[in-house]
Parts: structure tokens; sequence; C-alpha cells
């Protein structure tokens, strides 16, 4: 009896003593700044901490490490870098700044370091005047001005874009001249295809849901497909009507789907569509030459180049337009990591220095070469990897910008039906009427 | 004596549990950004995150995918287990090495199991079940695209279930080699065979171990997570997802699209799986009684 | 000696027949187990464009053995190799000492409350992970443990003790449930304190499952991956499995998955050869200690 008691008593007292320890740093920055003034000064009060959202071993890393070596060389500031890992980071990252851990500049997607750590993030527009004026690309810089709500809150590296990879040697076997810009003679490509025994389309499931949400994207807008797969984030605006209100019944989404449907039924589509779990679609059909077309962001020749044929020569073209849709082959889904300073940081020049080292001159050409990526820095414009050419042509044509998905993953209670009825269709085991049915009920229409 | 044995487990236990799950409880009223949000930030929404998940198919299906693979593969697993405990106490020689063979897939890590299972094992082009099944004349279903939406859950559960065998045969063969040799010598004496043997002395002197089997299968399906995520696409496959995952996805944002996170609904989905295994263990407590066996 | 021996061979004549079927299945299961890990072994020896072409198991292009050696790299793999050690034998051992004897009241008196630190016990095995590490971390990192290395240490090795003792109290509850009670009463009239008793008679009667359990509680502590993860943000502190599994990782992303097979061999082969290791050696010790 008498060790329950003095257990109770003991852990009464410390969930009460916890309760205010962590409740404590959110009422104020005066017992947090402490702590963190601690841990700064116990790091020799010069060290600058930098957390990575890459690897150890992969070659991003590797270049950023030397371009902190260089940084360190060169300015006598050391820096702490910890390289977490895609979900050491999303996982890890929040936690620390809530705990007020001292971390000056960390990275990952614009979306998510905008979206998710926004409230961490130090106001960059005077800072960067100068960088932007003499490095900074004009579409990245309005990306991650988008992302920050109008400011500019963090600094864009390693661009991306998301279309239809091809492969040139089977585009000439089969005897197409041009890319496709448009549906129809996305359709006569693969008719052609088809002729030589050449799978025309595959990907992997993972990327289906962005495939369906480009296609809705082209018929609706990026609007619309918000408001079709009911986004919470703009529940609003379509309540308010500043967004058009889509329902599944509309014309416009059956005829999508019939023209997914239309593919699907002449066999365009790669048998194992739906059975491709990630790599298995890139690797195992579009790398050794099977498949001629592929859906998938611009890493893919850097995830590649360890399985693709030797005669596999890389082609890329935007998502094409179709017949009285509402935005064109100029409108695409661009991305990029990006670079963000705490506001808390207490060595802001110093970090914003070491993202200059990053993301300009030598070691944006070294990230070039060593992760077969886009440029980041505009004076190294034409340093593009010749695998990425005509993906140089595709970006440069692009003028409007899609979300991840064109918003299709955006409502994620609905996400995995709509991925697997996208796959279903795509497979032909569903047909264009029970997709429309399907994802209507999941999102709850 | 019971306070000086039970205290230091049970002081560490509360000093790292208890805080983080008084927190969740309470978590799981609020709507909240991060887990680690401070306390003033939570919104309070009563039992909303509740009714919210009730009402949301996609938790539905998450739970209705727990439970089959709860039940079916427990089932499985307990059963082939047992069966393999039982052979390899039986006096087999290199028992050892078979004991070492079969417990390996769970040492190995879950990623690469996974992935063996879905680029080669499962592949449709020269998978080793295609192989197998058109060496032995089964054409048809050698075609059988495994890993397409109608037929993953089975894909999902066959692999998990061949990687946990290992780990519940050494439970049940530490259960079966405590009982006393002499027992078995006996029975043979008295002429019961293998059979009756174990059908009126191995199962029922085992019945704490199946407690210990239910209870620990029942704790790792709960936090079944990793697998699913492998064999799904970046989110989450209606097919393969599982409560945890879609918590994950709440807590941390599902994919590459940065969806609404809301800590408190995660919290919530704990506190429900939390709930299934108590209910389970006491389910277990109530039916298998082991105090009135002594040995 | 050589009557035993003729006993044994005549036993096995008709055990071995006896036992045909149960050989049948686990050489099958065996067998299909070994070819399973074998794609993965090959797969590791192979490249990307072979794995995925289907001749993991053919080597159209020879041995790849710079897989391994890329993998490894050149990160501190040492120092991480020298954590995990410790981290894993001391908080196993810990573990032990706290659980068996909580484990041996709890299935051996009733009292107050019994039942609901069992229950408690179990609904903790129930909250996901993340539910507990994340709030700990905010504690402990407002407390400004880590920013000292030896108090990190200690700090991560208690909380390695504390996620697990659920886990290996209810296990072995199980293995102190069933002991017969005429081993303590016969001790009892001997005139040795039930302490006593508990150390010499009843924990080692429990061996079996003492063993598996240290066998798991270890597999699991050198694999943890998200305690570690969260926690340990020094490379002073970084036990293997946290860069095993960045390095896994990076190889997926640059699609070099030859590499990460390799990869994966590394993180497999010192759980295996301690599996090996624990199962054998410990048995064998704790069997001859009390012989002797």
């Amino acid at each position: 009896m008498k060790r329950k008691i003095i257990s109770a008593l003991l852990c009464a007292a410390m969930v009460g003593t916890m309760l205010v320890g962590c409740g404590g740093s959110g009422d104020g920055g005066s017992g947090g700044s402490s702590d963190s003034g601690d841990s700064g000064s116990s790091g020799g009060g010069d060290k600058l901490v930098y957390w990575s959202m890459w690897s150890e071993e992969e070659p991003q890393a590797k270049v950023i490490k030397e371009a902190v070596e260089k940084y360190t060389a060169d300015t006598g500031v050391e820096v702490d870098v910890q390289f977490k890992g895609r979900n050491g980071q999303r996982e890890g990252l929040q936690p620390a700044l809530d705990a007020k851990q001292q971390i000056d500049v960390f990275d990952e997607s614009v979306d998510r370091v905008n979206g998710s750590w926004g409230s961490y993030l130090l106001e960059l527009e005077d800072m960067a005047k100068d960088y932007e004026a003499e490095h900074g690309n004009a579409t990245l810089f309005t990306l991650a001005r988008l992302a920050g709500g109008g400011t500019l809150k963090s600094i864009p590296y390693q661009p991306s874009i998301f279309g239809f990879f091809y492969n040139k040697t089977l585009f000439d076997k089969a005897g197409i001249s041009a890319v496709p810009t448009t549906w129809e003679e996305l359709d006569a490509a693969c008719a052609k295809l088809k002729d030589k025994g050449i799978i025309p389309i595959t990907g992997d499931t993972t990327y289906m849901t962005s495939f369906l949400g480009y296609h809705l994207g082209r018929h609706l807008g990026q609007d619309g497909v918000k408001a079709l797969v009911k986004d919470p984030a703009v529940a609003d605006k379509v309540e308010s009507g500043e967004i058009e209100d889509v329902s599944w019944d509309d014309p416009r989404v059956a005829e999508a789907a019939k023209e997914i449907e239309d593919f699907a039924s002449k066999k365009y589509f790669s048998e194992n569509i739906a059975a491709n779990v990630f790599p298995a679609g890139q690797n195992q059909e579009f790398a050794p030459g099977d498949a001629a077309i592929i859906l998938c962001g611009s890493w893919l020749p850097n995830e590649l180049k360890n399985a693709v044929a030797e005669d596999l020569e890389w082609g890329y073209f935007n998502y094409p337009a179709v017949k009285d849709g509402k935005d064109d082959a100029s409108v695409n889904h661009l991305s990029n990591q990006v670079l963000a300073i705490n506001k808390d940081s207490k060595m802001a020049d110093q970090a914003f220095e070491l993202i200059e080292y990053i993301t300009t001159g030598e070691f944006d050409k070294k990230m070039i070469e060593e992760a077969m990526c886009i440029p980041t820095d505009s004076a190294n414009g034409d340093a593009w990897p010749t695998e990425l050419t005509e993906v140089k042509t595709g970006m440069e044509a692009t003028t409007g910008y899609y979300d991840w998905a064109v918003g299709a993953e955006n409502n994620g209670d609905a996400t995995s039906v709509l991925n697997e009825s996208i796959c279903k269709l795509m497979a032909g085991t569903m047909t264009a009427d029970e997709f429309v049915s399907t994802c209507k009920s999941a999102v709850g229409e | 004596m019971i306070v000086g044995f039970l205290a230091p487990a049970v002081i560490i236990f509360s000093l790292v549990f208890l805080y983080p799950i008084c927190r969740t409880v309470i978590m799981s009223f609020f709507k909240i950004d991060s887990v680690t949000a401070a306390t003033d930030t939570w919104q309070f929404v009563g039992i909303g995150n509740y009714q919210k998940l009730f009402t949301t198919d996609i938790f539905k299906t998450a739970m209705f995918n727990i439970a089959r693979i709860w039940f079916i593969g427990g089932l499985i697993v307990l059963i082939i287990s047992l069966l393999f405990g039982v052979i390899l106490t039986s006096g087999i020689r290199g028992k050892k090495f078979f004991r070492a063979i079969i417990y390996l897939p769970n040492i190995v890590s879950a990623v690469a199991l996974a992935t063996m299972w879905l680029q080669y094992v499962y592949s449709p082009k020269f998978g080793l079940l295609k192989s197998f099944l058109d060496a032995i004349g089964l054409h048809e279903l050698a075609k059988t695209q495994w890993t397409a939406p109608e037929h993953v859950f089975w894909a999902l559960l066959f692999a998990y279930c061949f990687g946990m065998i290992g780990y519940h045969m050494l439970i049940w063969m530490s259960g079966i080699e405590r009982i006393s040799p002499e027992y078995y010598e006996a029975a043979t004496i008295d002429g019961a065979n293998k059979i009756q043997q174990f059908r009126y002395m191995t199962l029922p002197l085992l019945k704490g171990v199946l407690k210990t089997n239910i209870t620990m299968w029942s704790v790792s399906t709960a936090a079944f997570f990793v697998w699913s995520q492998l064999f799904s696409s970046v989110t989450a496959n209606k097919g393969t997802i599982v409560p945890v995952q879609y918590m994950y996805m709440n807590i941390f944002g599902a994919g590459n699209a940065v969806t609404e996170r809301n800590a408190g609904y995660g919290a919530a989905i704990g506190i429900i799986l939390c709930i299934c295994i108590v209910v389970i263990f006491t389910i277990c407590n109530l039916l298998i009684k082991d105090d009135d066996l002594e040995f | 000696m050589a009557k035993e021996d003729k006993v044994k061979t005549k036993w096995n004549l008709k055990k071995e027949l006896r036992l045909a079927p149960g050989y049948v299945v686990i050489i099958l299961w065996v067998l299909f187990t070994l070819i399973l890990l074998g794609w993965i072994l090959a797969a590791s020896l192979s490249t990307t464009a072979d794995i995925f072409a289907g001749k993991a198991l053919e080597f159209p292009t020879g041995l790849h053995f710079e897989n391994y050696t890329k993998a490894w790299g050149d990160g501190g793999v040492a120092t991480f190799f020298m954590n995990s050690l410790l981290y894993s034998l001391v908080s196993c051992a810990l573990l032990v000492v706290i659980c068996a004897p909580a484990a041996y009241v709890l299935a051996r008196f009733t009292f107050m409350g019994n039942k609901i630190i069992q229950t408690g016990f179990v609904s903790a095995m129930g909250v996901p992970i993340t539910m507990i590490v994340l709030p700990l971390f905010c504690v402990v990192a407002n407390m400004g443990i880590l920013n000292n290395i030896t108090a990190s240490k200690v700090t991560l090795i208690f909380l390695y003790v504390g996620i697990n003792i659920p886990y290996t109290t209810i296990f072995l509850l199980t293995f102190f449930a069933n002991l017969s009670r005429t081993y303590e009463e016969a001790a009892a009239i001997d005139g040795c304190p039930p302490t006593r008793t508990f150390w010499k008679i009843m924990f080692p009667m429990a061996q079996s499952g003492i063993i598996t359990v240290t066998i798991f509680n270890f597999i699991n502590i050198w694999n943890e991956y998200f305690l570690s993860l969260i926690f340990a943000n020094n490379d002073a502190l970084r036990p293997v499995a946290v860069g095993l599994y960045g390095m896994l990782q990076s190889m997926q992303y640059t699609g070099n998955w030859a590499g990460m097979f390799a990869a994966v061999m590394i993180v497999f082969l010192p759980t295996f050869i301690l599996y090996l290791f624990l199962s054998e050696k410990i048995i064998g010790g704790v069997t001859g200690g009390i012989k002797g």
C-alpha cells in the first residue's frame, strides 16, 4: 500500500513538472531563448548548425560537405552539418525547433519548409537582395515567394519539373518525329509505338495520382482539381465562391476519365501499370527500353543512371494539352528544395553566407555534375546535364505553376482511393463510370 | 519484497511512459499542429477527433485492414510457428541450424525484405512466384499481378507473416523447452504417441506461452507500419493502409503534397489502438487461465 | 559411453521415421528461406541493371564486391558500432535485472494494483512510439542535457531500458507463472530469504524465457531507429542503425539498388553474428552455471 501511495505521488509530481517544462517553451521566449543561448555557447559560440534533408552518402550531401569545408576555410566559422535524410528531417526537425534547439539553417522541399515550418523562418527579402540580382532564377524566386505567402523566406536550389520522359531511341524506331504537344498527338504517338511492339506508357503507382491530377488539371485548372478532391485548404474559398466548385458529375470530369479509359482500352499503358510498386515501372520497364514514355520528375535520370540500357537517349516533353481544356502545356509542376534560416538564429548573416556557398558558382556546378540536376545559379544557366537537354526546353516553355500532383493529393483522406482507382482505370479493370462514382464517394460527395 | 522487486520497473516505466501517455490522451481532444507544439497553441475540439475518425471512410478501411492482418495473419503465424516449434523440439537433427535459418528473416531489415518480395518474388516479369507456377504448369495463375490493387493485401500479408514466423517460433520453443523431458519419457513409456503427447501434454502446458504469443502478435500488429508503407505508393494504398500509417500522415503530412496536419487527430488514433490492445489482453487473460498449472 | 551411443542409434531409427514429415516440412521452408535470403545476398553482389532485368542470380557481369566498399563509405562507422554495442549490452543487462524480479512478483503474488500494473504495461506497448518519443524529447531538450555527451549517453540508455520495460516484463510473466511453488517452500524451510531464493532458484528456472527475451531485446535495441534518430543529434552518440538506415535510404534515392542490398547485408551481418553468439554462448553459460 505504502509503495502505491509513494509511486502515485512521485508520478503526479513528475507529470506536473513535465507539463510545465514542455508547456513553458510556448509561454514566451524567456525560458526558451536562454536555453538556446546555452546550447549555442557550449558549441563554442560561433558554430553554425545546419540540418540537411540529404543522407550522408548521397552526392548532394558530398557536394554540400565540400562547400561547407570551403566556407569554414574561408571564413573561420565552423559548421556542424547533420545529414538527417528525408524522413529524419520530416520527423525530427519540428520537435527540435519546438524544443528551441540551436538549428541555424535547414532545408527541405519549398512547400514543406514554408508550409509546415513557416513560423520558424527568417524573412530574407533584404538579406537576399544582392544575391537575387546576381544569381537568382526568376521562376524559382517567384515560387519561393508564392510559398512564403508573398515574401521571400527561403532560398531555392535543386529545381525540378514533373512531366513525361521518353526514350528517344524508341521514338525514332517508331518513326515519331516530333514530341506530342496535344492529347491527340500523344494518342497517335502511342499508336505508332504499339505497332512496333513497344509498351507506350509505363509508370509507378507512386506517381499515378499525379497523372490523374495533371489530366484533370488540363481540363479544369488547378483550382478546379482542388475543389474536386475537396482540399480542406480551399474549402473556405469554394464556400465563398472565390473558387468555382467542381463536382464529380461535371461533364469535363467524365470526359477526362473517358480519355484515360480510351488509352487503357487501346492498351497504351503497360499491363503492369497497377502492379508497379516503385521502382518497378521505371527500373524494370523504362530503363531497359521496354517502355517508351514515363511520367516522372526530372530527378529520374539520376535515379536511373545505374540501370538504363546503353542505347537509351533521354527526351522530355510537358504534359500535353487537351481539347477545350482550361490549361495548356505551359502550366506545369515545378518544385525545388530550399534552404531557410531559423528566425531565432544568432548568426543569420553567416548562415546566409553559407547558403550562398552551397547554391552558387562552383558548388552549384558540382551539384549539377554529381547529382545530374538542374542548375540553380542563373550564372550556370548553360551548364545543364545532357540528359536534361529537353527538360530545359520544357522548363523554359513553362509560364504557370501547379502544386504537387496538381493538388490531387491535397485531401489526405481521399488520396489512397483516388490512387487505387486511377491505377485500376489505367489497367482496364475499372470503367470510367465506375471510376467517377468511386472517387465521388471517396471525397464524400 | 514485492515493493523492492517491483519498484525499479514501475518507477522507470512511469518516468518514461506516464507523461507521454497522459499527454497523448489529452492531445486527442485538441487540434494541434505538431506533436511537440506548445500547449497554448492547442485548440480544444472535445471528442471531435474521435467523431471525425469514426465517420472517415479511409480510417474504417485502415481498421478493417489491421483487423484482417491481426486475425488471419495471427492464425497463420501462430499455427505455423507452433508447428515448427514442435518439430524442432521433437529431437530432429540440425535443430540449431534450422532454428537459425527460420529466425533469420526477422532480423533482416524490413526495407530489404519488402524490396525483395516486391521486386523479385511478386514481379510479373521474372518473379519467383511466376517462375514456380509456370514450372508446375499453372500458366494462368502465373499471370496474376500480385501487387495490383486486387491482390496487394494478400501479397503484403503473406510477406509479413513469412518474416514473423521465426520470432513466434522462438517464443513457442522457449516454452516447450521448459517442459521437462521426463514428462515425455514417461508418456512414451505409457504408450502415448507423438500426436497424443502434443494434444494432451504440450498444448495444455503451453497455455501461458500462447497468451504471450497473442499479446506480442497484437502489439506488433498495432505498430504495423513499415511494411504497409513499403507496399504502397508514397502516401498509402487503400488495400494496405493501416491505422499507424494514417496517423503518420496526419502527424507529419502525407507524401509529397503538403496536407493538413493534426497531431491531436493522430493522438486519437493512437488511443484507439491502445484500447484495442488492452481489450485483447483482457479477453486473453479471461479466456486463458494459466494459474491452475504449475510445473 | 559406448552403451549410450548404442541406445541412441536404436532410438534414432524409429525416431527418424516418425519424424520424416517434420523433416520434409522444415527442409522445404528452410529452402524457401534460403532462396529468398540468397537472392538478397546475390543482389548485393550484382548490379542495379541486372537486378531489374531479373538476372540477379546469374551474375552476367561478374561479382561486384565494390558495392560493399562503396556502401561502407568513409563515415565514422567504428564509433557508431561501439555506441550500438554499448547501448545494447548495457540496456539488455539492465532490462533483465529490472524486469525479471518485477515479472516474478506480478506473476506470483496477488496484491492490489497487480492487474493495473500489467494492464498499464500492455497499454503502453499499444501507444505508437511517435507519441512517446517526441514529447519525451521536448522534456529532455528543455532540461539541457543534450549538450553533454556522457549525460546524453546515459539518457539514451535510460530511454532504451524504459521503452523496453513493458515488453520484457510482460514477456517474462508466463515463465514465472507456471513455476512450481514447491521450490520456494523448500527454500523457505531451509531458511533461504525470498530474495536469495529468487536469484538462486527461480531466476535460473526461467532461463529459456530470459534468453529468448534478451535476444529479442538486443536485436530491438541494435536496430532501434526512431528514438535514436530523434535523440542522437551528434555524431559521437549515433548508433549503427541510424547511420546505416540513412545509407540505405540514400542508395534508394540515387537508384543504386545493388548498393542498397549491400548496405542491407552490412546492417544484417552484425545482428546475425550476435544472434548466433547470444543463442549459443549464453544458453551454454547459463545451463552450465545451474549445473555447477
